[in-house]
């Protein structure tokens, strides 16, 4: 039951969905592209839904980039709008939010981008970022510059007509809110999924609009479009204006470092987790040593980059760090066997490995749900696991090339 | 002399014994205590920094209910600040990011008798909420230019600069270190793999003092406490709080499991022929 008792009509004061795109020197960072996927999909439902012809909207700014637009709307884009000029050649955060916010409200723009667009045109509808070193900056600064809502960190997104009964947002009534765009996000956890929602205020004490609806969405968890290089759209140059305030920071130096850990190399990735408790520094030097015998590398799970447990500094720098934790908030990986020590496997987790060709858990949990994800369970303690079967390597081939 | 500002969070402790999950794998925050988040701790070392290398007032601050003083006092144990201001009112609560950092400006523009703050430091995320935005939004709002990703950093007082290297990591990248330059004021998240040098005696000696001094002053917190509302943070109530939030939380659900992918082989470790082919498995992947 919807009490209509606010207008919510938008008087096309929004339109469209803007993708944030990020590259390196004119190289894409691959979330770009898998951002305009999810677009495509989202605002091909949208349009067919609600017979509207919305369009995705890429935005990208640099130095040398014109070869970048075509590719784009070979992955998806309908409109690529682009701002290229020497002082936007590095990424920095203050003068790309001005440009982008510019782009954003700027309603001749909108009219370039959708004929249709009327005068009340004042923002996107949707806007997407990347989760990651940039865009998670990016996106915290447009919108705060924008004034409206950012959910982080997304990895499922649906658009609906939602009815909402909010103490503020709604004074305690239902009201519809239509083309809402539901942001799922996983918790530290990878347990409990968090829908975030952007909602204008209806109350009429604090009746405030709130547009764009945006969000900044996990590298690797949506699928980009297969490239169609017979995809139509139409790519505009926007002349940014800027101010001399905002480009004050320099970029003096900028180093390119191999990674330290590099898992693509190994055959065997084997990672722990809390499973690792009852004895977590005996257990690891336990790892390390098994992972010299088979070769492997190392990886981790989340919340052991969180470091809970009381360790040497040396094991804690060596192990409990980002670099290797393996997952949605880490690296994705597909090595020959993926070994899983004391992993539940929460979904995040399962993202970052399943795609791994032959993966051998040990838990002492028998339904933990990593099982399904692996080809074979060894239903133990890993404090037990371990010692026996380095054991039974040791038996097997007593000297290995890569032991030290 | 340098005036600068730290934003702290108080957050669980995720130490094992302090945390605390419930059987679904959740976090129990009943049980869980909560200290000075990790992240806040290092923006603290960061601050701390600048204290023994350029002279510097400190002034630290924190959106939370009245226990949140609990990191308030753990961050002038670090960085022996002058000045603690608790930001507290029940107005803000159930804030987002944006509500949050509205606080947050209003608070800066008050810390050391309303002074110019030269620079503010925070955490890179909290490890709860772990959005990352609160930090650049407060920058935005108070007009000061960003660098996120910190890992190491100098001040040229004459030039009244910061020189920093920041961590830049993207998918399918070898990570960046990119060096940059920026006038003062500026307003810096700290990496989680910063780590301060101090390579002169001068800074070992500065630091024992002013660890020392730091430890006197805990012990009697509350004399550099300010507790802040939202009438005296002069904060307009429709930008703070629920109020002041474009977003809420709709729903939490458990994340369904995955359909089973793979046809599992359940290995008891008393089986020694088993362990066995596991072990010739790792062996010849």
């Amino acid at each position: 039951m919807t009490e209509e008792i606010f207008s919510d009509s938008e008087e096309g004061k929004y339109r469209n969905l803007y993708v944030v795109i990020e590259h390196v020197d004119g190289k894409l960072v691959p979330v770009s592209l898998e951002m305009l996927g999810e677009a495509r999909r989202l605002i091909d439902e949208y349009n067919a839904r609600y017979n509207e012809s919305e369009l995705v909207v890429a935005v990208v700014l640099g130095y040398g980039i014109d070869n970048l637009c075509q590719q784009l709307i070979s992955y998806g884009a309908d409109v690529v709008v682009y701002a290229e000029d020497k002082e936007l050649e590095y990424s920095r955060n203050t003068i790309e939010t001005k440009v982008i916010s510019q782009i954003s409200q700027d309603s001749n723009v909108a009219r370039q981008i959708s004929p249709q667009s009327l005068p009340s045109y004042i923002r996107p509808r949707y806007m997407f970022f990347g989760a990651d070193s940039i865009g998670r900056h990016l996106s915290s600064t447009v919108l705060a510059e924008l004034e409206s809502g950012l959910a982080s960190d997304i990895n499922k997104l649906v658009i609906s007509d939602l009815d909402i009964r909010h103490e503020h947002k709604t004074k305690g009534k239902t009201i519809r809110y239509p083309r809402t765009l539901e942001m799922y996000r996983p918790d530290f956890s990878g347990f409990l999924w968090t829908t975030i929602l952007c909602l204008d205020n209806k109350n009429p004490e604090i009746m405030r609009d709130y547009h764009p609806q945006a969000c900044s969405i996990i590298p690797g968890v949506f699928a980009a479009m297969a490239p169609d290089s017979q995809r139509k759209g139409r790519i505009l140059k926007y002349s940014p204006k800027f101010d001399q305030e905002d480009l004050k920071i320099k970029v003096l130096k900028r180093e390119f470092l191999k990674k330290k850990i590099d898992f693509d190399s190994y055959k065997i990735v084997a990672s722990f987790g809390r499973g690792i408790k009852e004895e977590p520094e005996q257990n690891i030097k336990l790892i390390e040593k098994l992972s010299k015998l088979i070769n492997a590398e190392v990886g981790i799970s989340l919340p052991l980059s969180k470091r809970p447990y009381q360790l040497s500094e040396s094991i804690n720098l060596k192990y409990m760090i980002p670099e290797r934790v393996i997952g949605t908030s880490g690296r994705k990986i597909a090595p020959s066997i993926y070994l899983a020590l004391g992993i539940s496997g929460a979904v995040q987790h399962l993202a970052g490995m399943k795609e791994s060709e032959f993966v051998i858990s040990v838990n002492s949990d028998e339904n933990a749900p990593i099982k399904d994800e692996s080809d074979i369970l060894v239903n133990a303690r890993i404090e037990d696991f371990l010692p026996l079967i380095i054991d039974e390597i040791q038996k097997i081939r007593p000297m290995t090339p890569f032991q030290e | 002399m340098l005036n600068l500002a730290v934003v702290v969070k108080l957050e669980p402790d995720f130490s094992e014994g302090n945390v605390s999950y419930n059987v679904d794998g959740t976090l129990n925050r009943a049980e869980t205590k909560n200290i000075l988040g990790p992240h806040s701790a290092v923006a603290c070392e960061a601050a701390f920094y600048a204290k023994i290398t350029c002279g510097a007032s400190i002034s630290i601050g924190t959106m939370g209910p009245p226990v949140a003083d609990i990191a308030l006092r753990q961050a002038q144990q670090i960085t022996d600040a002058d000045e603690l201001n608790l930001y507290s009112d029940r107005i803000f609560a159930g804030a987002d990011t944006l509500a949050t950092a509205e606080v947050l400006k209003a608070g800066i523009n008050k810390m050391l008798n309303g002074n110019k703050i030269d620079i503010v430091f925070s955490g890179h995320r909290a490890s709860d909420g772990e959005t990352g935005q609160t930090g650049p939004q407060t920058a935005w709002k108070l007009g000061y230019p960003f660098l996120g990703n910190v890992i190491e950093f100098r001040i040229d007082l004459t030039r009244k600069y910061v020189i920093a290297k920041r961590l830049v990591t993207l998918q399918g990248f070898d990570d960046i270190i990119e060096e940059v330059e920026a006038p003062l004021p500026v307003f810096i998240t700290i990496d989680p793999s910063y780590k301060p040098i101090y390579n002169k005696v001068s800074q070992h000696l500065a630091f024992i003092k002013f660890r020392k001094e730091a430890q006197q002053r805990v012990e009697n917190y509350k004399q550099f406490l300010k507790s802040y509302n939202g009438e005296s943070l002069n904060v307009d109530p429709k930008f703070v709080g629920l109020p002041g939030s474009p977003t809420i939380v709709y729903k939490v659900e458990k994340i369904p499991k995955a359909k089973a992918n793979r046809k599992t082989e359940v290995i008891d470790i008393q089986n020694s022929n088993a362990l066995k082919s596991v072990a010739l498995k790792l062996i010849h992947p």
